[in-house]
């Protein structure tokens, strides 16, 4: 009967960005979202309660205005949330998030297993994860794409460079989840309303305990320019022949066929 | 006054537009060529909860707002009107008049199913020679021991070949004009119910439309919907409460048709730039957009005054009228926007376009509308 | 001599980050420290990295028992808290990443994941790094205060380290590592679509202006006449299943470096670009106008692909 926590982050969405035409990096008044890969780390984490009973609990760390966050996260499954915000924990570096999540976890929840997704959709520097996992001093498997438990034992599959590994280790432990590990559902209807009546525990940075400076610091940030003059062709023969014979000369592809 | 959509407003829509996407938009063109009712559609919204929407959990409903119901109808009406009106049928006016009207036993046997999504619900009031005017139906209810046996035809019944629940209108005393009319609940299993011809129609395809045909068919007592001679003021409530669905739906099929008409322009060059850089399409895109944010507050309105339990016939009158006049003109300034293109089978927009013209016909055209919103101010 | 430390799983991936190493240490003074993973007493590659540039290889022990690569952290973090490098440079393979995360969690240290370019700062006391966040979207530069200063660096930043002649360098055997909680039960090796796709020199990929799966015959007749590998979006690998997983480009797919590169019915979501922005040259097909592909690329084609594939081919059987 595991007691899996999920961790989730409510991000910007990173459409806005794109749709957006100013040259500076203004996230303002930018959409937010459940990162993409935490909805596969909740998934995840009711999947197993479906198979193995126990409870689900959903973990994050934001700004006290993210409250749509926790209500999305609890339309996905989970019975409860913990909800850590300060209007300081907006823009955290993953050091300082797992040093926080480790601190709430360790304080005031019970747990046999940790999921986090494989990355943030924002910042995606795939840390959080293995990080809390050391400052818990739990097992930790990263790229996980199928769980099994048996017991005390976890089964894993994890991907790695050149293929797949099947690795077991004993709870209490964390996992980081890829995408490929199941389709989130939809959320239905009845799963959204019921979404509110369910217990938040909201923790402060005042009940916190650590040391939460950054390792890490933002100099800038600013929008990427990928942009390239490029010539612009019609599907017309002559622009298609014009486009071969300037590879052609270039070098970049052979003339006539290998 | 509030115009934000609540979080949870914004997450249902969030979560109906994804669901949506994934697996009405696939097959939105497939089944408008072939008529086909999206079954596999309307099994995933029930499994959702979205078959039920605006009814209380304990009769298997979702317990939704008004508003937010609406809202869902205008998102899937905005990827295939059909579907946004098979459920929009099926809750408002099959569904909705036996929980406005049903006892305890009709709730439990009826609404509770249809609420799940278990059963269809279809509204079966029309006649070949009785549309607006529901005062010349033929259809007659006839007390016979513990039962009705009703005799008729009704026709343009939507959801009639797919539906497990009628709600049929007839008349149990014709002397007595509109106050001798009285509404039923018929399961489909009834032998005495058969459904007729299929209609295949000019938009809302997917939508399923029959006649119903009902001969010596024996209805027992206890499936008469609210009392005797009441039939005709459950047929207008009904009707209130389908016209912000139909409102809620022409802004949908509007809201669809300028999506394709922005996208479009934006990559349609003619004379060496975008068709969007000409003032005749922008106007053409400013007035899509103005219009379907005015039709969307007006329903939005209607369903706002139904939740706090205020009169809104008048309001659920304008909303519908306004948002089925403004959605068959601009569909067809998108289809405009296309050219050529635009008038090709399988182009979103040709469909938007015969989808759109239904929304003034269906429960009250917009005539009717009008002499309502009139009836309400000059009485 | 505070020292830059380097490991990376894969060997070559190892030699391109001798050569970061090499560059940072001329402005920020240090020996450079190669970390190897055990290699049964051939010093072969040992030596090899010395001649590169490396001044000392820490061989990690043999793997333990259970067969878990993580086993060796604490051994890394050991030998970290003494040494006290100043910078540690790690390849950004999946395991590689996860390595880092936890090392910098065990030195209280902060960490650039898949760092995209890293030079010193004005003062040559730390190193100013990039990296792209929002899926590609934006670029964020950070430093870090503590130290190590450390960074996962993804393949092909750098050139491989030139041998240099007459360097010499130690060469050390870190001690077994203690038996790990995670024990490996078995393996399945992948087939290396993904290697032949990172080392390719033209790429073409098929996206979802592809209608349906027999039109990938098109594309291969195609990739066959320019000796191109295929590659494809996330849509086609995860959606329709018409590519293996491995073949999906993009940022938490695989990231492509060819001469040229060519989308076929590829939109471009950010995603995608991010895996495709180090392409010398991108020529894409779409008949979207507004296909966000377009604005990143060198040759922008809008049109039919149907049409377009046929006359490339055409035209290179022509040109023979």
């Amino acid at each position: 009967m595991p007691r899996i926590i999920a961790c989730y982050k409510w991000v910007v969405d990173e459409a806005y960005i794109r749709t957006d035409s100013s040259p500076e990096l203004d996230l303002e008044y930018a959409d937010k979202k459940m990162s993409d890969y935490d909805r596969n780390a909740i998934e995840a984490a009711m999947q197993l309660h479906e198979k193995y009973g126990g409870s689900v609990a959903a973990i994050t760390v934001g700004h006290p205005d993210d409250t749509k966050g926790v209500k999305d996260a609890l339309s996905r499954g989970p019975e409860k949330a913990y909800f850590i915000n300060d209007p300081s924990f907006e823009n955290l570096e993953p050091a300082q998030t797992a040093a926080i999540l480790a601190d709430v976890v360790t304080a005031k929840t019970e747990y046999d297993l940790i999921i986090c997704g494989e990355g943030s959709s924002d910042l995606y520097a795939q840390q959080v994860g293995p990080r809390l996992a050391e400052l818990l001093d739990i097992p930790c498997v990263t790229m996980v794409s199928k769980i099994e438990l048996a017991g005390e034992q976890l089964i894993a599959e994890r991907k790695v460079d050149d293929g797949i590994e099947t690795v077991s280790l004993s709870l209490p432990a964390l996992l980081t989840v890829l995408p490929d590990i199941n389709s989130p559902r939809i959320p239905g209807l009845r799963d959204t309303l019921a979404a509110s009546k369910k217990p938040v525990i909201e923790i402060v940075k005042d009940e916190l305990s650590g040391d939460f400076t950054p390792c890490l610091q933002v100099l800038a940030s600013f929008k990427a320019n990928m942009e390239r003059n490029g010539q612009k062709l019609s599907d017309e023969a002559a622009d298609i022949a014009l486009l071969l014979d300037t590879l052609q000369s270039k070098g970049i592809i052979a003339r006539g066929v290998k | 006054m509030d115009f934000k959509l609540s979080e949870e407003q914004e997450l249902i829509r969030e979560n109906i537009r994804e669901l949506v996407k994934k697996y009405l938009d696939p097959i939105a063109v497939e089944i408008d060529e072939s008529s086909r009712y999206p079954a596999e559609v309307i099994e995933q919204l029930a499994a959702g909860g979205w078959m039920g929407m605006p009814y209380p959990v304990e009769y298997g409903g979702a317990g939704l707002d008004y508003v937010s119901y609406a809202m869902v109808i205008e998102e899937i009406s905005r990827s295939c009107a059909a579907t946004g009106f098979t459920v929009s049928c099926h809750t408002s006016l099959a569904s909705g008049p036996i929980f406005n009207f049903g006892n305890e036993e009709q709730k439990q046997k009826y609404l509770v199913p249809l609420a799940k999504g278990q059963h269809i619900g279809a509204f079966a009031v029309t006649e070949p020679g009785a549309g607006t005017d529901v005062g010349a139906a033929t259809t007659t209810a006839t007390l016979d021991g513990d039962s009705y046996v009703l005799n008729g035809i009704k026709t343009f019944t939507s959801n009639g070949p797919v539906a497990d629940t009628f709600v049929v209108f007839a008349f149990t005393d014709k002397s007595l004009g509109g106050k001798g009319l009285s509404a039923f609940i018929i399961s489909k299993d009834n032998p005495g119910l058969k459904v007729g011809q299929h209609f295949y129609k000019m938009g809302i395809r997917a939508s399923q439309t029959s006649e119903i045909i009902l001969k010596d068919c024996r209805v027992p007592r206890e499936d008469l919907l609210g009392k005797e001679g009441q039939g005709l003021q459950i047929a207008m409530s009904s009707f209130d409460h389908g016209r912000i669905g139909i409102a809620a739906q022409a802004v949908g099929i509007t809201q669809a048709a300028l999506d394709e008409s922005i996208s479009y322009s934006k990559q349609r060059v003619q004379f060496g730039k975008p068709i969007s850089k000409n003032q005749a399409i922008q106007w053409m895109i400013a007035d899509m957009a103005t219009d379907i944010a005015a039709a969307r507050f007006l329903y939005s309105y209607a369903a706002f005054l139904k939740d706090q339990k205020q009169p809104f016939t008048k309001e659920a009158a304008m909303a519908k009228v306004f948002a089925a006049e403004m959605s068959t003109r601009h569909t067809s300034k998108a289809v405009q926007i296309h050219g050529g293109y635009g008038y090709i089978k399988g182009q979103k927009v040709e469909r938007l376009m015969r989808d759109a013209k239904i929304t003034e016909i269906y429960e009250g055209t917009s005539e009717a509308q009008r002499m309502v919103i009139a009836g309400n101010l000059l009485r | 001599m505070a020292g830059i430390w380097i490991f990376a799983e894969d060997y070559e991936h190892n030699l391109e980050l001798i050569q970061g190493g090499k560059e940072l240490a001329q402005k920020l003074a240090g020996k450079i420290v190669v970390i190897l993973p055990y290699n049964s007493g051939n010093d072969e590659k040992a030596h090899d990295c010395i001649a590169r540039g490396a001044d000392e290889v820490l061989y990690l022990p043999p793997l333990t028992e259970d067969g878990d690569f993580m086993a060796c952290i604490p051994l890394i973090v050991a030998e970290a808290l003494q040494e006290k490098p100043d910078i540690f440079l790690i390849g950004s393979s999946l395991r590689g990443k996860e390595l880092a995360a936890r090392i910098a969690a065990r030195l209280n240290t902060g960490l650039c994941s898949d760092c995209i370019s890293l030079k010193p700062s004005n003062d040559n006391q730390s190193l100013i790094m990039e990296r792209l966040i929002f899926g590609g979207a934006a670029v964020q530069r950070v430093a870090i205060p503590t130290r190590p200063q450390m960074a996962t660096i993804p393949p092909r930043l750098f050139f491989p380290a030139a041998v240099q002649e007459g360097r010499t360098g130690n060469i050390r055997e870190l001690p077994p590592a203690p038996p790990s909680k995670v024990k490996i039960l078995g393996k399945k090796t992948r087939t290396h679509e993904s290697a032949a796709l990172t080392e390719a020199r033209i790429l073409l990929c098929a996206g979802r202006g592809v209608e349906k799966e027999e039109d990938l015959s098109l594309v291969r007749e195609l990739a066959d006449l320019l000796g191109a590998e295929i590659g494809c979006t996330r849509p086609i690998s995860d959606e329709m299943h018409w590519l293996p997983e491995e073949c999906c480009i993009g940022l938490s797919g695989i990231q492509v470096k060819p001469e040229l590169y060519i989308g076929i019915g590829v939109s471009g979501q950010i995603q995608h670009i991010t895996g495709i922005r180090d392409a010398r040259i991108i020529c894409s097909i779409n008949n979207d106008e507004n296909a966000p592909i377009f604005a990143v690329s060198d040759y922008a084609i809008q049109g039919d692909l149907y049409k377009v594939l046929p006359l490339m081919i055409e035209g290179l059987k022509k040109s023979k």
